[in-house]
């Protein structure tokens, strides 16, 4: 289904929308507060940039650079073409530990690998510990932000599905209640689980180690617990040294929460005594977007979800309506390299406006990708007849300054004067849910030559 | 090995031409900071206690005070054996350590710009206890502080060590209904105790 028709359904509901389109200005407002305390902030934000720019420039030297160095920790490295071999993997070496309750800390990659349902394929229970991720889990979902997986779920909401399947007291979708309870059902699955699933902040090449940052401190729990530990990363998450981290973790929470830093910033190296870490490097896709020189910046995306709390679509439209596993402004850069067919309609999901720019702790050039992904697009897939036709004519009035001043004159006249049934008629998208202004008796450029002649006068 | 090669060879192969790797210019952040207001503030910020002290006996007095009630208790300050209820050393297991009420752990670096404080495993004798542990104290030495991540990551070049974690106040989340909560899986508390 399109992004439009997906964002119709979540429209439906315009208190839910109007809530989310508050809660995440709210966010990127703490972000804007944390931001501008900090000085040097472009700065900060140009290294982001330069320092993943280079390592996509030399990355398959540092990822061998990386595997050399985890093996020396004693970690085993394991490579997956694809989101198959992948889920493979992580099966094989949970069957060799005989391993059967897996908990899991938040990982898009694992999402994009849809591992959940392969791993309980054959026979394997998994936890997603993340309360965001959990609550997504319990409702069958699948995260609807990469950083409030469940922001599109009411505390309502929440309260039943914990009634359902943590059997807790109806509670009026008390927050401090519900978390106490996770944590409580999730400290038993910690205690019990034969094995540990995180995702990777961040790889450095120089010491094979790899950073894990959380609030909730899931990742360590499950990590510090279970006697197998597998991180699964993309071959991006690589950074050369472990100074750049300075870098990146002054960047990332800042941008993705307003907060400083996350609550947990883990540095992985060694496995503890008796224990196993294996880490898996995926290139599903990644490889292939590495060769594309207009869109390959979208590489450098460190996941802080800054640019969908921006986004003046993503807020009002929801993750779900981007049917992908990475939502907002970065996901529709990143799914058309994908699947074009599938994703033609998200760089469309876009007003340019270029906000998601202008936020993002790497400076990926979001917006003119989106555009370059439109130019691709509408060469490439069909387009609707209506749309093709009408974008011909308006070239060509567009292209002829007489035709398109009587059709401004037209257009003008009929806002002001013909009945609403008719400026909100079907095939006026413009008027879909959406009063238009009333139309002003001059054209700007009637009104600039006026402007100008009593200027003169 | 699986696709490790041919994953390599086509990253190769669509590799932009190599770009430079830029320096890390310090002197663009520098705004010389009060080290101990700014730490201060921002402990606060993300949701942990600072307490000053002077001694390790003055800061085992002072917590008996603020935690009456915990029952199993451990720290690795010096000379602070009769405050353990646990031996770490007979510990079969980390899950044993589910009922901890109360850890104490020295650090010697903290990140101003962010309230931080590094723990690593030179510190951390079991590396999932200031995790499980419900709630958290970490001693920390005014000269410790350094200004932001970067001279962090300078003095971390020379302490080298298998794992180690930034802490930034007690865990937390705000997952339902973007509602704030102290207390997800980790830490309920975060005290710290800054010695002059």
């Amino acid at each position: 289904m399109s992004h439009s028709k997906l964002a119709s359904i979540f429209n439906k509901d315009e208190k839910r929308v109007d809530w989310h389109d508050k809660a995440l200005w709210f966010v990127r407002h703490k972000r804007d507060k944390s931001v501008h305390n900090v000085k040097g902030w472009e700065e900060l934000r140009n290294l982001g940039h330069g320092i993943k720019a280079h390592m996509l420039s030399n990355l398959d030297n540092y990822l061998i650079q990386f595997e050399e160095n985890a093996k020396k920790n004693g970690v085993e490295v394991h490579w997956a073409a694809n989101d198959e071999e992948h889920n493979k993997l992580i099966v094989d070496i949970l069957k060799e530990n005989n391993a059967k309750k897996i908990v899991k800390s938040k990982s898009m990659l694992t999402e994009e690998c849809h591992l959940n349902p392969f791993l309980e394929a054959n026979d394997i229970e998994v936890i997603d510990t993340d309360l965001g991720e959990r609550i997504v889990q319990l409702a069958k979902e699948r995260p609807s932000h990469i950083v409030l997986p469940a922001i599109h779920k009411n505390r309502h909401e929440v309260d039943e599905l914990f009634q359902e399947h943590l059997g807790t007291k109806p509670c009026d979708g008390d927050p401090q209640y519900l978390t106490g309870e996770a944590r409580k059902h999730l400290r038993e699955k910690f205690i019990s689980a034969d094995a540990a699933i995180t995702g990777v902040n961040f790889a450095i090449a120089e010491t094979g180690g790899f950073v894990v940052c959380t609030n909730e401190g899931n990742a360590d729990m499950g990590a510090h617990l279970a006697p197998v530990h597998i991180a699964c990363m993309g071959v991006e998450k690589i950074i050369p040294k472990q100074e750049h981290l300075g870098v990146f973790l002054r960047l990332l929470a800042r941008s993705a929460t307003g907060q400083p830093i996350t609550t947990y910033s883990s540095h992985f190296k060694k496995p503890r005594k008796g224990t196993k870490m294996h880490i898996i490097i995926v290139d599903n896709g990644r490889s292939e977007q590495l060769s594309r020189p207009d869109f390959r910046a979208s590489l450098h995306c460190i996941r802080c979800g800054a640019c969908m709390n921006t986004c003046p679509i993503y807020r009002r439209s929801g993750g779900h309506s981007y049917d992908a596993t990475i939502p907002g402004p970065i996901g529709s850069i990143l799914s058309p390299g994908k699947d074009l067919k599938k994703y033609s309609t998200l760089p469309f999901a876009s007003t340019l406006c270029g906000s998601c720019s202008d936020v993002c702790p790497v400076k990926i050039d979001i917006h003119s990708q989106l555009y370059k992904w439109r130019q691709i697009i509408t060469k490439e897939t069909p387009q609707p007849f209506i749309k093709k036709q009408s974008m011909k004519a308006m070239g060509k009035i567009f292209a002829n300054p007489s035709q398109f001043e009587i059709v401004g004159k037209i257009a003008r006249w009929s806002l002001r004067n013909l009945p609403k049934a008719v400026i909100n008629s079907k095939p006026n998208a413009w008027g879909k849910a959406r009063d238009l202004p009333l139309g002003p008796k001059q054209s700007f450029d009637e009104w600039f030559k006026e402007r100008e002649n009593e200027k003169k006068s | 090995m699986g696709s490790r090669n041919q994953i390599l060879e086509k990253i190769k192969s669509n590799k932009p031409e190599l770009l430079d790797l830029p320096n890390i210019d310090i002197s663009l952040f520098e705004e010389n900071l009060d080290l101990i207001k700014e730490f201060t503030k921002k402990v606060e910020v993300v949701g942990g206690n600072i307490v000053t002290a002077n001694s390790n006996e003055d800061i085992i007095h002072q917590i008996e005070k603020i935690f009456p009630d915990s029952k199993v208790k451990f720290s690795n300050l010096e000379n602070t054996q009769s405050f353990n209820t646990i031996n770490l050393a007979t510990l079969h297991k980390p899950h044993d350590l589910e009922n901890l009420d109360l850890l104490v752990l020295e650090s010697k670096l903290a990140v101003a710009e962010n309230g931080s404080i590094w723990v690593s495993d030179n510190e951390i004798p079991v590396r999932v206890l200031p995790f499980i542990v419900q709630h958290l104290v970490l001693v920390l030495s005014a000269k410790d502080i350094v200004p932001y991540m970067h001279q962090a990551y300078d003095k971390l070049s020379n302490l080298d060590s298998d794992f180690g974690v930034f802490i930034a106040g007690p865990s937390k989340t705000a997952d339902i209904e973007q509602s704030l909560v102290i207390g997800a899986h980790g830490a309920l508390s975060l005290t710290i105790f800054l010695k002059e």
